[in-house]
């Protein structure tokens, strides 16, 4: 169905291609997922499919892609819209009109395809994703996994051979995220799709995967075959894989369930008992007090009661699924919304009527577009312009150490050589951080961070880690809202878990993240009779078993 | 839902109602109806929608009084006329010096009550009809056109919430708005946050196979045709301004339009496009057109039993009472008949 020889492909004006030398089959009604780092040119491979490169990006491309028995680059993008449906990362950003209905039959009233036979296919495409009681509803209104949906539903009813998706779930929760894949595979089985799909949470699709694509950032050809056999030459691998290449389990198992033929000798020299390993405790006085907190919007109770301490030196991990109020809780504390009851103390003082920058002197927030906080001309200067902010007018003295403070934080962040980069030039992990600085360089005693791991790869995410790991021991208190389970898995001290408002569970990490199963990690649902939860508690704990 | 036309008939009779009177109990009434039957779209809007986010992007409320209050400063500290002084600003002040007086401030506030009107009536259909169906009203032949018109109509509400989000994070980075210099921090980041989202829309219509040069084709004689059928709308709207060249005039701008017409249906013919959802004629759309008509001609046309001359108020040289006419004011309350029509679920 889709094949692609010696493809190479260089942006305009870019020095390095951003694919060299691809080679790859996908047969028909193939799941493939594509993985790699950051910048390995998923992309940039995804966007060859349509004829989106070079039609629409410019640049050159070499080799033959061939879809369908069609050429992309001589067929444009328009007959190949015909054949191959788009899905890109934000729903939102495709949208054209505001209705779910409408939004569905743009493309085909574009086709000017009969009204009946429009009508035909709308039907069809709302009964088959379960959109029918979405149908006259605006776009705005609906969840992230609703209009996630309805991207597909709008390229589904030009009914293409292929569906291409650029990471379809980065923006939501696991539930939403596991309803959208389900959905996918569904199509995939039902309607002999072939699917090609790309993502950086790789746990969650690989269980549905038939082949595996890997690129890297070398752009040397990258490896494509079943995932078991790319899984061994590559090193981004979901936790479950990773502990099998570790133990060097044959077959390597690709799912949880695959894991579980391998452990039952582990399971019998267990004690049910034990807590394998002793978790460090870096937990001192409680920081950030927030007590009886409600937040209503209208005549709706969005924050009811909810009480939570946050320690100094803890990174506290607060899961939810989409719209039980965990963003609201967060500018709630900066001050951004106003609470009808309850208060927030912060160090011992009440914050809860406080000026907003008078907060955020304390209290550092990431929100979840680091977008919207840049705009300086240099990474360097936004972490200047935040001190300024604060400082008010500073003289040669006072810019001088500004600038140290600032330089000696980008170090930290690994941002140095970039420091005098525009900042929207950077990869999304950089920039991610180069965010996080602007919001840290005041030195506040506590952070909040907002789904900070958002578009990141797996690098990405273990140096976000690892920071937050030498902020948590410097006596940083950190509370961190995210859907990604592995991430909580490896940095969490404490969680825990709003729902429709309300805390339902926050304690030790290894029992609140098993009290639901959609936010388990791989590791926990492999072991549940231990408190593992990431692939070095495993370890760990399997090598003390056996010693 | 309400048929669109149904619903252009009723924004027609509330523009019609509010640029002729200048009489504030009914601009009062008016604006009174039009918030009514907002508040009852915006309610059914709310319970279809388990999200909790505001469907517009700011309080339409907040923004009349804001216009009204502007409104009423604006006129009391540039217009000096009337007879009940409240205070004085220093003469040597340029343009701002002289009396403020009631009356000016009265006069300011009525002006900003139609400013407010119209935009409240604007704000409702908005509320009310899928940018689809204020689209499908343009002309075929301008499909392109439409195609944009339909982005920019969805893309100026998520650009105010992307303007809020900024501001947000700005402040929480200790950002405050002083001097000019000040809201870059605020307009970089929407500026190329909308470029870079312009660009994503772009890639996508790509992708879903829109051409943007798939506009009709417009022959020569299709053009010599607009060009004709303008200058015959022009000519006839110059000639109605002469002595006894009025019905000439009317004559020749019929022509015009009619040869407009023909020739946006003649290009609209080749451009590909199906319109697919098309809406029925109800008899619910049938009493609000009738409501709508009631407005328009309580207002608009000769009725020997309606008082029109009370509905011309000026509150120069002093303060007086506004008439009301039960009757007009009867008539207004054809607005309200889209609340009954519309239902929360």
């Amino acid at each position: 169905m889709i094949s692609f020889q010696n493809v190479s492909f260089s942006y305009p004006d870019s020095e390095r291609p951003a694919i060299q030398n691809i080679n790859l089959e996908v047969a028909p009604g193939t799941l493939a997922l594509v993985i790699g780092e950051s910048g390995s040119g998923k992309s940039t491979l995804l966007r060859c499919v349509n004829g989106l490169v070079p039609h629409f990006s410019g640049g050159s491309l070499q080799g033959n892609v061939r879809v369908n028995g069609l050429d992309p680059v001589q067929a444009t993008p328009k007959v190949m819209s015909r054949h191959v449906g788009f899905i890109f990362q934000d729903p939102e950003a495709q949208f054209v009109v505001d209705r779910v209905e409408d939004e569905i039959a743009f493309a085909l009233e574009n086709f000017a395809l009969p009204a009946e036979e429009i009508r035909m296919r709308v039907a069809e495409v709302l009964d088959l994703l379960s959109l029918k009681a979405l149908r006259y509803r605006r776009l705005e209104t609906l969840s992230g996994g609703e209009r996630q949906r309805v991207a597909m539903a709008t390229a589904l009813v030009m009914r293409p051979e292929v569906l291409v998706l650029d990471e379809p779930t980065s923006q939501l929760d696991p539930k939403s995220a596991h309803d959208v894949l389900e959905t996918l595979v569904r199509l995939n089985r039902t309607l002999d799709l072939t699917v090609l799909l790309a993502e950086h949470r790789i746990e969650r699709v690989l269980p549905f995967a038939d082949q595996l694509i890997a690129l890297n950032v070398e752009g040397n050809g990258g490896i494509s075959g079943p995932p078991r056999q790319v899984f061994t030459q590559t090193d981004i691998t979901p936790p479950v894989v990773t502990l099998g290449k570790e133990l060097g389990w044959q077959p390597l198992p690709m799912t949880v369930e695959e894991g579980r033929k391998f452990i039952p000798d582990i399971e019998s020299r267990t004690p049910k008992s034990e807590t394998i390993p002793t978790p460090v405790s870096h937990k001192g006085e409680p920081f950030l007090q927030i007590h009886d907190l409600e937040v209503r919007y209208g005549n709706q109770i969005i924050l009811d009661r909810v009480n939570l301490d946050l320690l100094q030196g803890e990174i506290l991990v607060l899961m939810g699924p989409n719209g039980a109020g965990k963003t609201t809780l967060l500018r709630t504390i900066v001050g951004l919304l106003q609470p009808a009851k309850g208060k927030v103390i912060a160090g011992g003082v009440d914050i809860s009527n406080k000026r907003m920058d008078e907060i955020c002197r304390a209290v550092g927030y990431l929100p979840q577009d680091p977008n919207a906080l840049l705009f300086a001309d240099s990474a360097l200067e936004e972490l200047m312009i935040t001190l300024r902010n604060h400082a008010g007018k500073m003289d040669a003295a006072g810019e001088q150490e500004a600038d140290r403070t600032a330089r000696a934080l980008l170090e930290r962040l690994e941002l140095i050589n970039q420091a005098d980069d525009y900042p929207r030039d950077l990869s999304v992990g950089q920039r991610q951080r180069v965010a996080l600085g602007a919001i840290t360089v005041t030195k506040p005693k506590t952070l909040l961070l907002d789904e900070p791991t958002r578009g990141l790869d797996y690098g990405a995410k273990q140096s976000l880690a690892q920071l937050l790991r030498g902020w948590r021991d410097e006596g940083m208190a950190i509370l961190l809202v995210t859907h990604d389970v592995e991430l909580a898995a490896e940095v969490a001290d404490r969680a825990a878990i709003l729902k429709q408002g309300k805390i339902s569970s926050c304690g030790d990490p290894s029992r609140v993240m098993r009290s639901s199963v959609r936010f388990t990690p791989q590791i926990a649902r492999l072991f549940p009779y231990t408190d593992w939860l990431t692939v070095q508690d495993a370890l760990i704990g399997i090598r003390q078993i056996f010693s | 839902m309400i048929h669109t036309w149904a619903w252009i008939g009723w924004l027609i009779s509330a523009l019609v109602a509010l640029s002729i009177t200048r009489n504030p109990l009914y601009l009062f009434l008016i604006l009174l109806c039009i918030a009514l039957v907002g508040w009852t779209q915006e309610r059914r809007l709310s319970s279809e929608s388990s999200q909790t986010q505001n469907l517009l992007p700011f309080s339409p409320f907040k923004f009349v009084l804001v216009i009204i209050t502007l409104s009423a400063l604006f006129n009391a500290v540039i217009s000096h006329f009337g007879e009940t002084v409240l205070f004085s600003l220093p003469e040597w002040l340029p343009f701002l010096g002289g009396p403020i007086t009631l009356e000016a401030l009265a006069f300011g506030a009525i002006n900003g009550l139609v400013l407010g009107g119209i935009f409240a009536a604007f704000t409702v259909l908005n509320l009310a009809l899928p940018v689809r169906s204020l689209v499908r009203l343009i002309p075929r032949a301008y499909y392109p056109v439409a195609v944009i018109t339909s982005i920019a109509i969805t893309f100026i509400p998520n650009a105010t919430r992307q303007f809020h989000h900024i501001r947000e994070a700005q402040a929480i980075r200790g950002h405050r708005v002083r001097g000019l210099r000040g809201w870059l921090p605020l307009i970089m980041p929407l500026l190329v946050g909308g470029l870079e989202r312009a660009l994503g829309l772009a890639e996508a219509m790509t992708a879903r196979g829109f051409a943007s040069s798939e506009g009709g084709n417009q022959t020569s004689q299709t053009r010599l045709g607009m060009v004709l059928g303008l200058l015959m709308l022009f000519g006839g709207w110059l000639l109605r301004l002469i002595e006894g060249g009025q019905l000439l005039g009317i004559g020749l701008m019929i022509l015009g339009i009619t040869l407009i017409a023909a020739m946006l249906w003649s290009i609209g013919r080749s451009v590909p496009r199906t319109n697919y959802n098309q809406e029925i004629w109800r008899f619910r759309d049938f009493l609000v057109l009738i409501g709508s008509m009631g407005v328009i001609s309580a207002f608009l046309l000769p009725i020997p039993w309606i008082d029109q001359s009370i509905l011309h108020y000026n509150p120069y040289p002093i303060l007086n009472l506004p008439g009301f006419d039960p009757l007009i004011g009867a008539a207004t309350m054809g607005l309200l008949i889209p609340i009954f029509i519309i239902k929360p679920k």
